[in-house]
Formats: structure tokens, C-alpha cells, sequence
């Protein structure tokens, strides 16, 4: 196996208040991780300093072979719109877009022209079981629904890794175990890497391995064994 | 992208249409102002020219082909029931005389042309009190060509060429003068154009710029919602060019739906606009147009001028994947921002006993103060909120208050934001309402019982090239007797002797009425000005004239003085005798006639300043209102969340009230004083005149004004409560 991802030595600041302090990890294609920790640990951080969202103020990220804290804003970009998938806890679909439209975004920022961009978009909904849902905006889902059409849209440009933030945090359990079949299943049969940060134990259990974030730093198996 | 960017702007569903309109409706307003603005300008640029001809005897002016025949030309400023009429003797030399536009030919001996205005005059007025001043028929209507405006009282007369040249200030022209009195040396007929376009520039500053901020509240309602939804993007790979495209996209589409409805809307503004006499007189509707220039200028300039304005609102937000980041966390205005307007007062103060000589020289020392201030009240504003605030925070007993005062503390520029479009109207009210008040109360016209309204006077005046009646000249017969003529005062010529006005009275006159003013105690005879205007600096007393009782009857006559009791018929009927009977003359005028021409200028300006001030009040209030629902839909979630956990709606309604009220009536406090500052020290420095408390007018304007905007805050209210449900606490 070969590295996906790898963090060395990354810490970060928030003005006066240090979120991560030197956090390493590496973490191989196709693996699904589960990255836990209490509240105000620095996973969140850590998951965004992976997808190249945040830029530490030391140490370094590497990506699919490259190394990303140092590409500017444009490149940075780029490649969470070609190689990267984002399913976050809430707030992620465009209130002004339909279903189908948010799931084409990605593909359409890239270039891909509008009807090609929608008719791949259409094929996640059968995929995902939302079938029928597409003409609807974000205010008419349920946030189960909502939830999907955001894995979709996560998934629609094939992306070499899936960040997961909280995917299920607001979803009630039954829900949340659809969505986590879903996401899993799907990432498999596209041989994508997890990333996935949750502090629910039954989350991180659908995961390949668990990694434990406090007070900044990667406490439990950096590195899979 | 382009595609996308429009999509979003179109298809958002209620908000979205919601902002589109709210933007495209302020962008029509704005168009509309602006054009009718420019059509002003080009209507007074049109009606000076109109006025070109009558300019005709500066024959260094004019530049047409020059005609064969000379003809006489005399041109006399009459009037009739306060309004003012031309009146251009004429005398035809031969077939190839020059002719003013709107007539086919000048009038021969016996005949007149006038104005459509005056030949309904004419018509429904006795012969005695106007038609009589005409000797002959009239022969025609002066066209629209001739006329500075259709309310324009005008009368060409022919006479013969011996009479024209014995008419005082009488000439002979070959061409007729077709250069703007503006761009003609020597010219003194029409408007002082550049000063109406320099106040209608200012009219338009004071009309845009709350419509800017109203622009601006409007493109910032719900942009919470628009910058979340642009981070989502960006999560998804928008890069920051992609974002700011489709921002500029979404804007410029407002812009240019709404600068196509103010080109829809100008046509209905300019219906009302030629109802506004800048001038003093209307304009022809025709006059009020656009050139290619406005219309590229505007239909252009506002779509792109928006398209920069996003651009440029979206480089102060930072719009990453995980939300929005102000670029640099706003510091707190400083105390700085207090030297703009303290040194807009000071540069007026300044010139106090140092006014300028030139007319651009005052021009530019009075009005640069007073923009500065404005500018200056605009920079102090945000600082101003912010020290209210902090008291308001310090005092507070309430929550509703600490959180009203800590909210506008943080962040005092979007406070006053809110109220800033107000403030500026304030402002300008207050500064022309204070001038024009203040000019009115010394120099305006005078109510029927005054001298200054009921005395006509002719006189002559050697020094201006009069030819002095003799000695033994009558009081025209049948003045005396005319109804409403209390008495015929003769006013004789003493010339120059020092100083002394060149008008001698016996001081018997004097006494008999004694609201003339009085003769020095032991004086025969009075120094007095021909038209018996009062004594100068106040004083009731006119000096002694050298003259003896006994020498006043072998003095040529200086002016006859006619008293009435104010009556248009008394007044009309004694102009016209005295007209009929001295016809080379300057024709004969009351006080308040001449001087009252400056004053009724400025009422219209005070009335077009009542226009601007009520357009700002509906402007700014929209913007308040707008600035208040954006606010609470802003803050829905925190609100619901503070309602769950037990907080009364009336508290938030507290909070809500406090945030907008408090700054609303402390810079309304502030805008007035600076503006009643600024208008109080422009009339000593330029005037020497105290400022004059303002009419009735001003404040039921103001207080209706402040009324409406907290009527606005009130209107609010209810979407409080919509909006902060227990849905809104929901994490969707």
C-alpha cells in the first residue's frame, strides 16, 4: 500500500489558541480511517489541513504523492474540486440549487458542461436511493435526505479521497447507519480513501482503523499497523 | 460560469427574487434620480440659450450672418402682478432687418408680438392696467423658439426709429445673438447657469448618496445567507475567482435590471420635474432630455459601476470552505475621524470677515466647507455610534440594552450605515433650509401693507444714462385720482453731493407718511434715494439734504412715487399710465418687485430642497428598514435560541428598537446642529446675516421624517417573531 495521506509534525493556531501541536499521520489508499477525540481535540482541524482547506503553520501535508501546504488558494482548490470528496455534519448544499444541480457543482466548476455535468449527477441518485429527489432544494429534504445528496455529491467526481466530517452528527441513528452504509460502500466500490472524524463510537467502527486526536497531537496508531 | 452565476441570481428561490428586486428597485430609483438630475442640467443649459436673443444688443455676441438692414433694439425689464416681463422695442429699417427666433418678422410701427403667456394675460385683463402699456395691435404669437419657457411674459413692439433711439439703453443690431449667455461676455440676460448646475450637482450628491447606502444595505440583506452558500461552493473546489465571477454576475444582473426600470421610470419623473421652477420659470418639457452621452453614461456606468462595487465588497470577506472570515478584523474607529467635520466648520468659520471677492472664489470657499463637513459627518459617523454605544453599554440595567450597546460597540459602522442616508438628508435640509430662511426673512418678498409691496416708483437716473424729466414736469393726470393711490410723491434730482443719496423730498412728504422714514429734526429737505427705499443701516432717519425747501421745485424730477394700498389694480393701473406716459424710460417697479426676484429664487430652491429632503427621508427610511431585516434575519438563529431558552420576545424587540433608535436620534441630533452650524456661519461669512430660526415647515419635515424611520423600526416587529421560531434553532 502506498500513502494517500500524510501529515508531519502539522501544527496550527487559532490567533493565541493552539489547535494542532505537531499532529503526524499517514494514512494509506483505500483505507478507511476514523479519526476520534473529545471536543476541541484538533480532529476537525487535522481533517482540514488534510483536504487542504486550512494551511499549517508548520509542518507539512502530502496528497496523493504532492506535497499541498505549500500550493496556493487557485491549486489548492482545483484539487479539492478534481481529487477530493467532502461530506460534512450540515450546511454544505447551496439552499439555491436543486438536488441534482448540487451534486452536477463540483463537475460544473470544472468545467464540465451543464447537461453531461447533470446527466452523471442523476445516475448517484438511483445509487443512493433518493431517487425522485432531484428537482427538490435543500429546504424540502429531510436530513437524511440531505445527507445523501451531499454523499452524492461528494462521490460524483470520483474523488481520491472522502473527507467525512461528523457525516451523521445530526442525523438520528437509524438514519445515520443508512447514510454510513452508504458512504462506505460506495467509497469501497470506488476504492476511495476515508478520512472520517466522528466521536461516535458505532461511526468509527465502520472504519478500517481508528485514530485518537487530544490536545493536538495523534495519540493512538499514527500509522496502520 | 457566467450561466451558473445568473442561474443562482434567478432561480433562489423567494429570497433570491426578493434581493434581485429589492436591488433592482434601488439601482431604478437611483437611474431615474440621476437622469432626471441630468435632464436638469440640460434643460437650464437649454433654456439659457433660449434666452440668447434677448442678449441681442451685445452686438460683440453675436455671430449669425449679419443682415442688411440695421434695426433699433431696446430692451426694458417690466412688470406685471409681481412676475417679471421682457419688453424689446423695435424698429424695422428696411426688408432685411434681423429677426429673433419664434417671429416671422419684426413688428412695424404700431404693431407687438408676444408670448402666449402674455397674450392670455392680455385678454383677460383691463386694457388700463396692461394693454395700454402696448401702443398699436397685436400682430402675433411668439413661437416656442422665442420663449425661455412657456410661463415667459414677453412683448416685442415696433415703433418707428426715432422713438427706439430715444429709449433709454437703445441700440442698433444687423444679426440677433444665438450664444448661451453663459459662454457670452457681457450678456445679463438668463440664468446664472452655473450655479444651478453647481446646486443641482449638490441636489444630486445628496439624492445619491443615501440611495447608495440604501444600494449597498440592499446587496448586503441576507448576505449571510449568500456568503454561506458561497463557502459551500468553495468546499466543493470554487476557487476564489470562480466565487467573485459569480458574485459580479448576480450584481451586475440587479444593476442592469434595474438601470433598464430607471430609464422606464424617467419619463413619469420628468412629468413632474418641469413642474419645479429651478430657474424661476418652467421649463419646456422638451427641453428636459438626455444626451447620448447621459444616456451611454448611466446605462453603462451603473451595471459596471455595480459589477466593481461587488467585486470590491467581496475583497473585504474572505469566503473559505468553512465559512466566511472578514479579511481583518474591524478596529474601532478612532478619534481621527472627528477632524473631517471639525475642519469643514473651521474653513467656514475662517472665512468669516475674509470672504472671498470672486464669485468662484465664494463659491468654492462655501460650498468646499460645507461638503467637507458633510464628507466629514459621513467619516465621523461610525466614531460617533461608537461612543454612544459604549455609554449606552456602560449605563445599561437591562439586557436588551448591554446587548443593543455591546452589538453596536462591536461593530459601529454597520450601525450607522443604517442611519447614515438619513443624517446626510438631515444635513442638507438643515443647511439650505437655515440659508434660504435666514435670506428670505432680510431680503424676501414683502405682504401687501408694506411699503417696499405697495410704493411704485419710476425714476431717472443720469449716472445710468437716464435723461432727467425737467423740473416743471406733471404727475401724469388721472394718477392721482386712479382708485387705491393714497398719494403721488415727487422725488427731485439734487446730484452728487458727497456721499448723499441723489434724491431730494421735502420733509412735509415725509411726515404725511411717516412709514417712509423721517427727515432729521430741523431738516426742510430729505436726502433720500429715488425710489424712497428706507435709509440705510436700519435707521428710520434719512440724512438732511443740502437742498432749501424753496431750491425743490427747480430741481428736475428725480422720480415719481406712487402710493396705493397694494392693490393689483391700484399697482397695475398706475405702471401703466406711468409706462404710457414715460415710455423711453425704465419702466416703473416696486421694492419687493426688484428685489424679490433673488428671494423667490430661493424659495424655489427651498422648494426643490423640500423635494430632495422628502426623497432622502423615503430613501434612507427604506434603507433603515432594510438595514433592520437583514439584521434580525442575520441574527435569526442566536434570537431563536435566546426565545428557547426563556428569553421574552419583548426583549428581543427591546434590543432591536435600541440598536436602530439610539444611533438613529443621536446623529439626526448631530446632522442638525452640524448643518444649522454649517448655514449659521456661511450667512455671517458671506452675508453678514444672523441665522433666522426655520419656518413651521422644517420641522413638521423632520419630525415626520424621524417619525416614519421609527415607524420603520416598528414595522419590523412582526418578522421578529416569524423569524426567531423554535424552527430557526434547528441545525439544517
Amino acid at each position: 500500500m502506498s500513502a494517500a495521506l500524510e501529515a508531519r509534525g502539522v501544527a496550527l493556531s487559532f490567533g493565541e489558541t493552539p489547535a494542532l501541536r505537531g499532529a503526524d499521520l499517514i494514512v494509506e489508499t483505500g483505507e478507511i480511517v476514523a479519526v476520534m477525540g473529545p471536543s476541541g481535540s484538533g480532529k476537525s482541524t487535522l481533517l482540514h489541513c488534510l483536504a487542504g482547506i486550512l494551511v499549517p503553520d508548520a509542518g507539512e501535508i502530502h496528497a496523493l504523492g504532492r506535497r499541498i501546504d505549500n500550493l496556493n488558494e487557485a491549486e489548492r482548490s482545483e484539487l479539492r474540486r478534481d481529487r477530493f470528496g467532502f461530506v460534512f455534519q450540515f450546511g454544505q448544499l447551496v439552499p439555491e440549487l436543486t438536488a441534482e444541480e448540487n451534486v452536477a457543482l463540483p463537475l460544473l466548476l470544472g468545467g464540465v458542461r451543464r447537461e453531461p455535468a447533470l446527466r452523471r449527477a442523476r445516475e448517484w441518485f438511483g445509487r443512493l436511493g433518493i431517487d425522485g429527489l432531484e428537482r427538490r432544494r435543500s429546504g424540502e429534504l429531510s436530513g437524511g435526505q440531505a445527507q445523501r445528496v451531499a454523499l452524492a455529491r461528494g462521490l460524483v467526481g470520483e474523488p481520491a479521497v472522502l473527507f467525512a466530517d461528523e457525516p451523521t452528527g445530526a442525523l438520528d441513528s437509524f438514519t445515520g447507519e443508512q447514510v454510513m452504509d452508504l458512504l462506505v460502500d460506495s467509497a469501497r466500490r470506488q476504492g476511495a480513501t476515508v478520512v472520517l472524524v466522528t466521536h461516535e463510537a458505532r461511526v468509527a467502527a465502520y472504519a478500517d482503523r481508528e485514530i485518537m486526536v487530544r490536545d493536538g497531537r495523534v495519540t493512538s496508531p499514527a500509522v496502520a499497523s | 460560469m457566467i450561466r451558473l452565476g445568473l442561474r443562482l441570481a434567478v432561480t433562489g428561490g423567494r429570497a433570491a427574487i426578493a434581493r434581485l428586486a429589492l436591488v433592482g428597485g434601488a439601482v431604478a430609483l437611483g437611474v431615474a434620480l440621476l437622469l432626471a438630475v441630468f435632464a436638469g442640467i440640460n434643460a437650464v443649459q437649454s433654456q439659457n440659450l433660449r434666452y440668447a436673443w434677448l442678449n441681442s444688443a451685445v452686438t460683440e455676441a453675436a455671430t449669425g450672418t449679419e443682415a442688411a438692414d440695421a434695426a433699433g433694439w431696446a430692451l426694458r425689464e417690466d412688470y406685471f402682478a409681481g412676475r417679471r416681463m421682457a419688453r424689446v422695442d423695435v424698429a424695422v429699417t428696411g426688408p432685411d432687418s434681423p429677426v429673433p427666433p419664434g417671429m416671422t418678422r419684426l413688428p412695424a410701427p404700431g404693431e407687438y408680438y408676444v408670448s402666449p403667456a402674455l397674450a392670455s394675460l392680455l385678454a383677460s385683463t383691463p386694457a388700463d392696467q396692461l394693454g395700454d402699456r402696448f401702443p398699436g395691435r397685436q400682430v402675433g404669437v411668439i413661437g416656442d423658439a422665442g420663449l425661455a419657457s412657456p410661463d415667459s411674459l414677453i412683448a416685442v413692439v415696433g415703433r418707428t426709429p426715432q422713438e427706439v433711439a430715444g429709449i433709454i439703453g437703445a441700440t442698433k443690431i444687423t444679426r440677433i445673438v444665438s450664444v448661451s449667455p453663459q459662454d457670452c461676455s457681457g450678456c445679463y440676460v438668463g440664468v446664472g447657469s452655473d450655479g444651478i448646475t453647481l446646486i443641482l450637482s449638490v441636489v444630486a450628491a445628496a439624492l445619491l448618496f443615501p440611495l447608495l447606502m440604501f444600494i449597498g444595505t440592499a446587496t448586503r440583506l441576507a448576505a449571510a445567507r449568500r456568503e454561506q452558500r458561497f463557502a459551500a461552493m468553495r468546499l466543493v473546489g470554487a476557487t476564489p475567482r470562480q466565487i467573485t465571477l459569480i458574485a459580479t454576475v448576480e450584481s451586475t444582473l440587479a444593476a442592469a435590471a434595474g438601470t433598464l426600470l430607471g430609464f422606464a421610470l424617467f419619463p413619469l419623473l420628468r412629468l413632474g420635474l418641469d413642474r419645479i421652477t429651478f430657474t424661476g420659470e418652467r421649463f419646456f418639457l422638451g427641453d428636459l432630455s438626455l444626451t447620448w452621452f447621459n444616456v451611454l453614461l448611466v446605462g453603462a456606468g451603473v451595471p459596471l459601476g455595480a459589477a466593481v462595487a461587488a467585486r470590491a465588497a467581496l475583497r473585504r470577506v474572505r469566503i473559505t470552505p468553512l465559512g466566511v472570515a472578514r479579511r481583518v478584523t474591524p478596529r474601532p474607529p478612532r478619534a481621527w475621524r472627528l477632524l473631517p467635520v471639525a475642519a469643514g466648520l473651521c474653513e467656514l468659520a475662517w472665512f468669516i470677515d475674509r470672504r472671498p471677492r470672486t464669485t468662484n472664489g465664494q463659491t468654492e470657499a462655501y460650498l468646499g466647507g460645507i461638503f467637507l463637513t458633510m464628507i466629514g459627518l459621513v467619516v465621523a459617523g461610525p466614531y460617533l455610534t461608537m461612543a454612544g454605544s459604549r455609554v449606552l453599554a456602560r449605563l445599561a440595567r437591562r439586557p436588551a440594552t448591554l446587548i443593543a450597546g455591546r452589538r453596536l460597540a462591536d461593530d459601529p459602522r454597520a450601525g450607522f450605515r443604517a442611519v447614515s442616508g438619513l443624517m446626510l438628508a438631515l444635513f442638507v435640509t438643515s443647511v439650505a433650509t437655515g440659508v434660504i430662511t435666514s435670506i428670505v426673512a432680510y431680503r424676501g418678498e414683502t405682504p401687501v401693507g408694506t411699503a417696499t409691496y405697495d410704493n411704485l416708483s419710476i425714476g431717472w437716473y443720469p449716472d445710468h444714462g437716464g435723461k432727467l424729466p425737467a423740473a416743471d414736469t406733471p404727475i401724469p393726470a388721472g394718477l392721482t385720482t386712479t382708485p387705491g393711490v393714497r398719494d403721488v410723491l415727487v422725488v427731485r434730482y439734487q446730484g452728487i453731493v458727497g456721499n448723499l443719496p441723489t434724491g431730494a423730498i421735502g420733509c412735509a412728504d415725509l411726515t404725511r407718511h411717516p412709514d417712509l422714514g423721517q427727515c432729521p429734526p430741523g431738516a426742510q429737505v430729505g436726502a433720500v434715494y429715488a425710489d424712497l427705499s428706507r435709509p440705510d443701516f436700519g435707521s428710520d432717519v434719512y440724512e438732511a439734504s443740502p437742498m432749501t425747501l424753496a431750491q425743490l421745485p427747480s430741481l428736475p424730477v428725480n422720480s415719481f412715487v406712487v402710493l396705493t394700498d397694494g392693490s393689483r389694480a391700484a399697482l397695475e393701473h398706475s405702471r401703466t399710465l406711468l409706462e404710457s406716459t414715460f415710455p423711453d424710460g425704465r419702466f416703473p417697479s416696486t421694492e419687493n418687485e426688484w428685489r424679490s426676484d433673488f428671494a423667490r429664487t430661493l424659495v424655489q430652491f427651498q422648494r426643490l430642497a423640500d423635494v430632495v429632503i422628502v426623497a432622502s427621508l423615503v430613501i434612507a427610511g427604506c434603507s433603515l428598514a432594510v438595514s433592520l431585516a437583514g439584521g434580525i434575519n442575520e441574527r435569526k438563529r442566536p434570537f431563536a435560541l435566546l426565545r428557547l431558552t426563556g428569553v421574552r420576545l419583548a426583549e428581543l424587540r427591546r434590543v432591536i428598537t435600541l440598536e436602530s433608535a439610539v444611533p438613529l436620534l443621536a446623529v439626526s441630533a448631530v446632522a442638525i446642529a452640524a448643518g444649522f452650524t454649517a448655514a449659521a456661519l456661511f450667512l455671517r461669512s458671506q452675508l453678514d446675516y444672523d441665522l433666522k430660526p426655520p419656518g413651521l415647515s422644517y420641522y413638521v419635515l423632520v419630525g415626520l421624517g424621524l417619525a416614519v424611520s421609527l415607524g420603520l423600526i416598528a414595522s419590523t416587529m412582526p418578522l421578529l417573531r416569524r423569524v426567531t421560531g423554535p424552527q430557526q434553532a434547528r441545525n439544517d
